[in-house]
């Protein structure tokens, strides 16, 4: 009998609240108390997630967000700024000593971004992992991941882009030169894809989800069980939410 | 004496350095490290910024130095390394 992971669905919540609740798998997976774990969710309102080594002020052009109504949050996990809108997220959750999770961090990346690309190969599109944490199609990244190891445990995170809209993203995020803003913008136009653009026609957001649940099944050779937050998983991501994620103090903290 | 810069890691992310240090000793007084690198665990940065404060802004005690805190707190940094760092932080002095 294959292994049984738990498949979480946790629709569209805020941007405090997705990674609260990421946070809350790993503490509680980290205890023992709930199996690895795969989560699909989406983003309302829209929001903006910078890497936890960023500077905030650097990258958001907040009164922009506060404008657009876009809602922006610090990572527990590395990487750049991203604009959460027309994606699926996905998170994976997992012993760092469970065998089908290389000890290397590149290598767990690669392994982890392969259910993504399976997934990505059952909607159509032929993709290929394009270190150090981004999947691409056709040349163009279509999925952006970043991971972090706490508690002996490891959280991966990533998208898979639906559809884009740079325009609407540069004029969220700050530039280092205001100068060369056109440019960058078009240069972006040009590395970046998504499900949408790549296929030519809209995919569902539960459409890719059931692609991606098959692709972390194929990769991992196990069964994802639909299931729910547990009861403590619930009441240490509201904390979180409440005391970490949606706090100055956090946010602003780089 | 205030200063910043951002320097592209070969092969790896952007690294951006926010500093002051003292320009009569090149004494580095504070430093702020941020970029879209991963670095593990993702705390030992800020112990890190602390233990570079007081620092010559200089290439081979920094580099000392930067090696020494990645050892004693077992840092692996993706995107990033210690030659790259410093070449930041050096490009900051004015």
């Amino acid at each position: 009998m294959k292994e049984q992971w738990r498949l979480l669905q946790t629709g569209l919540n805020t941007a405090f609240s997705n990674m609260a609740i990421d946070q809350a798998v790993l503490v509680a997976n980290s205890d023992g108390m709930v199996p690895p774990t795969v989560r699909f969710y989406g983003w309302m309102p829209p929001a903006i997630s910078i890497g936890y080594f960023q500077s905030l002020t650097d990258e958001i052009d907040i009164q922009a967000c506060e404008r657009f109504g876009v809602n922006y949050v610090r990572r527990i996990t590395g990487g750049g700024a991203v604009f959460h809108e027309k994606e699926l997220t996905y998170s994976i959750v997992i012993p760092e000593s469970h065998i089908k999770i290389p000890k290397n961090i590149m290598e767990s990346y690669s392994r982890i971004c392969g259910a993504i690309m399976k997934g990505l190969q059952y909607l159509g599109i032929e993709s290929d992992y394009a270190p150090i944490n981004d999947i691409v199609a056709g040349g163009r990244k279509i999925s952006g991941n970043a991971q972090t190891r706490k508690l002996q445990t490891v959280l991966q995170h990533g998208t898979v882009l639906m559809d884009v809209d740079v325009d609407k993203m540069f004029s969220l995020l700050k530039i280092p030169n205001e100068k060369i803003k056109d440019k960058l913008i078009d240069d972006v136009k040009q590395r970046v894809t998504s499900v949408k653009h790549f296929l030519g026609k809209e995919m569902r957001f539960t459409q890719i989800a059931e692609a991606m649940k098959v692709g972390f099944e194929e990769e991992f050779q196990v069964e994802l069980i639909e299931g729910m937050l547990s009861t403590g998983e619930l009441t240490l991501a509201k904390k979180l939410e409440k005391e970490r994620f949606s706090t100055i103090q956090w946010n602003h903290r780089r | 004496m205030r200063s910043q810069s951002i320097y592209k890691v070969p092969q790896g992310k952007l690294l951006k350095i926010s500093l002051e240090y003292n320009q009569d000793n090149n004494v580095i007084k504070n430093i702020r490290i941020t970029g879209d690198f991963f670095a593990y665990p993702e705390e030992a940065i800020e112990r890190m910024e602390r233990e570079i404060n007081g620092t010559l802004l200089e290439k081979k005690q920094l580099l000392e130095k930067i090696h020494s805190i990645i050892n004693v707190d077992h840092i692996h940094f993706i995107g990033l390394d210690a030659e790259s760092l410093v070449q930041g932080i050096l490009m900051c002095k004015q």
